[in-house]
C-alpha cells in the first residue's frame, strides 16, 4: 500500500463516526466530559431549590417566588448588593485605568534593568493569594503593631484602626486591588505599546509635536483597541472574584461596607443552613451575570475590529 | 535616536524617581511582614526601623513544630502535587480530541466544556449539596477532582497542538502508528512548552486553594495552608498568647520584656506561603502571555 492511499484512507475514515481511531479519540475526552457533567451540569437544576422550602433535611414543599420576596425585603441583601456594585464601580474608575497609566509611564523609561526590576516586583503580587495579600495589609494597618500606625505615632499622631472604619473600606480595598494587579495588568498594554510603529513618533517630532501630543495622537489611539476589548471582556465577570478578598478582609466592624453577595450567600447558606434563601440570592446573581455576559458579547461583536464574539 | 528636549529630561528624572517610590510602596507590605516574622518585639518601644531589632527564627520554628500549622502546609503541598499532575494529564489528553476539527461532536464538546458552563451554573449551594451527597466533605477529593478538567486549559493546549506541523503525525500514521501512539510519542513530547505553562498556572492555583477549602473542609486537620493562615490572621486568641509565653520561657527570655505576637506567627506563615510562588516566578514570567489569555476570558 503506498503512502497516498494510507493518508487518503485516514482522512476518509474521519468522516465516519465509529472507526477505531475515533473511538480512541472519544475515549481520550471521556474524563473531562464526565467531570464536567458531574460537577457543572448536575448542580445546574439545583437552582429550583430557590422556589422551594428546603432545609438541612431536604425538600419540604414548593413556595413559588416567596424566597425571592423574602430576600428582596431584607435590608442585609440590599446592603450586600449595593456594596458589590460599589466595588465594581471603584474597579472601573480606579483599578481599570491604573495598569494603563503604569504602562504609559514605564514605557518612557529607557534604562533597561530599572524597567525590568520595577516590572518584576510589581507583577509578583498577582500570583499571591488574597489571603496573604489581605494578611499583609491587615498587619501593615494594624492599630497596635502596624507600620503605618507606628509612623503616625512616631510623628505624634493618634493611631487609626483602619480596618474597622467601615467608610474607609472601599478605598482600602481598591488600593489593595491596584497593588495586587497593576503590574500584571500592564503586561498586555506594554505588548500593545511595543507594537506601535516608531516611525510614527519620528514623523510627529519632525512635525513639531511634543510628548503630550505624541501620547494623545499616537500612543493612546495605538492601544485604544486593547483597552476596549479588555473592558468589554470584563463585563462578563464583573461580580466574580470578590469572595476571597472580602472573606479575609471582612470583620464585624466594617461588615456594613464590606459584605457582598457571595459572602452573604455563604453566611446564610453554609453557616446558617438556609439553603433555599441562599440559592435564591445565587440565582438572582447569576441572572445578572448572564445578562452582562450577553451584553458584553453584543458589545464585542459591535466594537471589536473583527466583530469577534466571546461566546 | 531622537534628541530630547529639556522638558523631556525633567520628566524622565521625575519618572525615574516616581517609579522608585512606587517600587518602595510595592515592597513595603512584604518587607514589613518579613520583619515581623523575624523579630521578637520588645515591649513598649516605638521602633520604625524595618530591620529586626532582636532577630529570631522562633516563628518559623513554630510553623515547623506546631502540628496545627504544619499539617495544613503539608495538605497544601499534597493538593498541589496531585492536583497539578492529574490536571495536566487529563487536559493534555482531552485537548487532543478537541484538536480534531473534523471529528463528529467537536462543536458539541466545545459548547459542553466552555460555553454553557460560562452561561449557567448551579451556584454555591447546589454544588455544596452535590459534594455532600458524594461524601466529599472533609476529603481532599473535593479540592482536586472538580478542578481537574478545565475547558479553557484544553483550548489553550489544543491551539498549541494545531501549531505542530501535521506532517509529523502523518508520517507516523503511515508507519502504522495508532492514534494513542501518535499522541503519546509525537504530540505530547512536542507540547512541553504549553504543558509547562499550564502546569505553572494550575500549580499556583492549587497552592492557593482557599474558597473551596473554606466551604468543604470542616475538620481543622484537613485545612489548606491559606485557610489556616486566615484563621491565624482573624483569631488571635488567648490560647495562642499562652503558647507564645510558654515558648518564650522555654527559650529563657523574660515574657515581660519580650513578647511574641500571634502576628509574628501569621507573618512567618505569609512568607512561607509566598516562597513557592517566588521560586517558580522566573518560569512563570516566560508564560505570561498564555496566562493573560486564560485570565482575560475566564476572569
Amino acid at each position: 500500500m503506498d503512502t497516498a492511499t494510507t493518508v487518503k484512507r485516514y482522512h476518509k475514515n474521519q468522516k465516519k463516526i465509529l472507526t477505531k481511531t475515533n473511538i480512541m479519540l472519544y475515549l481520550m475526552i471521556t474524563v473531562p466530559l464526565l467531570l464536567y457533567y458531574v460537577f457543572k451540569y448536575i448542580p445546574m437544576p439545583g437552582v429550583i431549590i430557590a422556589f422551594q422550602q428546603y432545609s438541612l433535611a431536604g425538600f419540604k414543599y414548593w413556595v413559588g417566588t416567596n424566597n425571592f420576596k423574602a430576600i428582596f425585603s431584607t435590608y442585609f441583601f440590599w446592603e450586600a448588593f449595593r456594596n458589590n456594585w460599589v466595588f465594581v464601580g471603584f474597579g472601573y474608575f480606579f483599578v481599570t485605568p491604573s495598569p494603563i497609566i503604569f504602562a504609559l509611564l514605564i514605557n518612557e523609561i529607557r534604562v533597561r534593568w530599572y524597567k525590568k526590576t520595577v516590572q518584576t516586583i510589581s507583577t509578583l503580587p498577582n500570583f499571591v493569594t488574597w489571603v496573604v495579600i489581605g494578611g499583609l495589609f491587615i498587619q501593615l494597618l494594624s492599630p497596635s503593631t502596624g507600620y503605618i500606625n507606628l509612623l503616625i505615632r512616631f510623628f505624634g499622631g493618634t493611631p487609626i484602626f483602619f480596618m474597622s472604619r467601615a467608610a474607609l473600606f472601599p478605598w482600602l480595598f481598591t488600593f489593595m486591588r491596584i497593588w495586587k494587579g497593576v503590574g500584571y495588568g500592564a503586561i498586555i498594554y506594554l505588548a500593545a505599546l511595543s507594537g506601535i510603529d516608531p516611525q510614527l513618533y519620528e514623523a510627529a517630532v519632525i512635525d513639531g509635536a511634543n510628548k503630550l501630543r505624541q501620547v494623545w495622537h499616537i500612543t493612546l489611539p495605538g492601544i485604544r483597541n486593547t483597552i476596549l476589548v479588555l473592558i468589554v471582556l470584563s463585563f462578563s465577570h464583573v461580580l466574580k472574584g470578590f469572595f476571597e478578598p472580602i472573606f479575609v478582609l471582612k470583620n464585624p466592624m466594617n461588615r456594613s461596607r464590606s459584605e457582598i453577595l457571595d459572602t452573604y450567600i455563604y453566611t446564610i447558606g453554609i453557616l446558617q443552613g438556609k439553603f433555599n434563601i441562599a440559592t435564591a440570592v445565587g440565582l438572582f446573581k447569576s441572572l445578572i451575570s448572564m445578562f452582562l455576559l450577553f451584553f458584553a458579547n453584543f458589545l464585542s461583536k459591535r466594537f471589536t475590529e473583527d466583530g469577534r464574539s466571546i461566546l | 535616536m531622537l534628541k530630547r528636549s529639556t522638558g523631556e529630561k525633567v520628566f524622565n528624572v521625575f519618572n525615574l524617581i516616581g517609579f522608585f517610590v512606587f517600587t518602595c510602596l510595592m515592597l513595603l507590605p512584604i518587607v514589613f511582614v518579613l520583619k515581623q516574622s523575624l523579630d521578637i518585639a520588645i515591649a513598649g518601644t516605638l521602633n520604625i526601623s524595618l530591620i529586626p531589632k532582636s532577630p529570631s527564627l522562633v516563628f518559623y520554628k513554630m510553623v515547623i513544630t506546631e502540628e496545627s500549622v504544619y499539617r495544613p502546609f503539608l495538605n497544601s503541598v499534597y493538593i498541589t502535587i496531585v492536583g497539578t499532575s492529574s490536571s495536566i494529564l487529563v487536559n493534555a489528553i482531552g485537548a487532543y480530541t478537541l484538536s480534531k476539527r473534523e471529528l463528529a461532536g467537536n462543536k458539541f464538546m466545545i459548547y459542553f466544556l466552555v460555553i454553557i458552563p460560562m452561561l449557567f451554573g448551579g451556584g454555591l449551594i447546589p454544588t455544596y449539596l452535590l459534594m455532600r451527597a458524594l461524601g466529599f466533605i472533609d476529603r481532599f477529593a473535593a479540592l482536586i477532582v472538580p478542578g481537574m478538567a478545565s475547558g479553557w486549559y484544553m483550548i489553550l493546549i489544543r491551539n498549541y497542538y494545531w501549531s505542530i506541523p501535521n506532517s509529523l503525525a502523518e508520517s507516523a500514521r503511515i508507519d502504522g502508528a495508532e492514534e494513542f501512539t501518535v499522541f503519546f510519542r509525537i504530540i505530547l513530547p512536542l507540547a512541553k512548552p504549553v504543558l509547562s505553562a499550564i502546569a505553572l498556572f494550575a500549580g499556583v492555583g492549587f497552592w492557593n486553594t482557599f474558597m473551596s477549602a473554606i466551604i468543604y473542609m470542616r475538620d481543622p486537620k484537613k485545612y489548606t495552608f491559606p485557610v489556616k493562615l486566615r484563621e491565624m490572621i482573624l483569631l488571635q486568641n488567648d490560647n495562642d498568647q499562652q503558647r507564645m509565653e510558654d515558648m518564650l520561657q522555654s527559650m529563657g527570655l523574660d515574657p515581660n520584656k519580650f513578647f511574641l505576637t500571634a502576628e509574628g506567627l501569621s507573618a512567618a506563615m505569609m512568607i512561607i506561603s509566598m516562597i513557592p510562588i517566588i521560586l517558580v516566578y522566573p518560569y512563570l514570567q516566560k508564560h505570561f502571555a498564555a496566562g493573560i489569555m486564560v485570565g482575560s476570558i475566564k476572569g
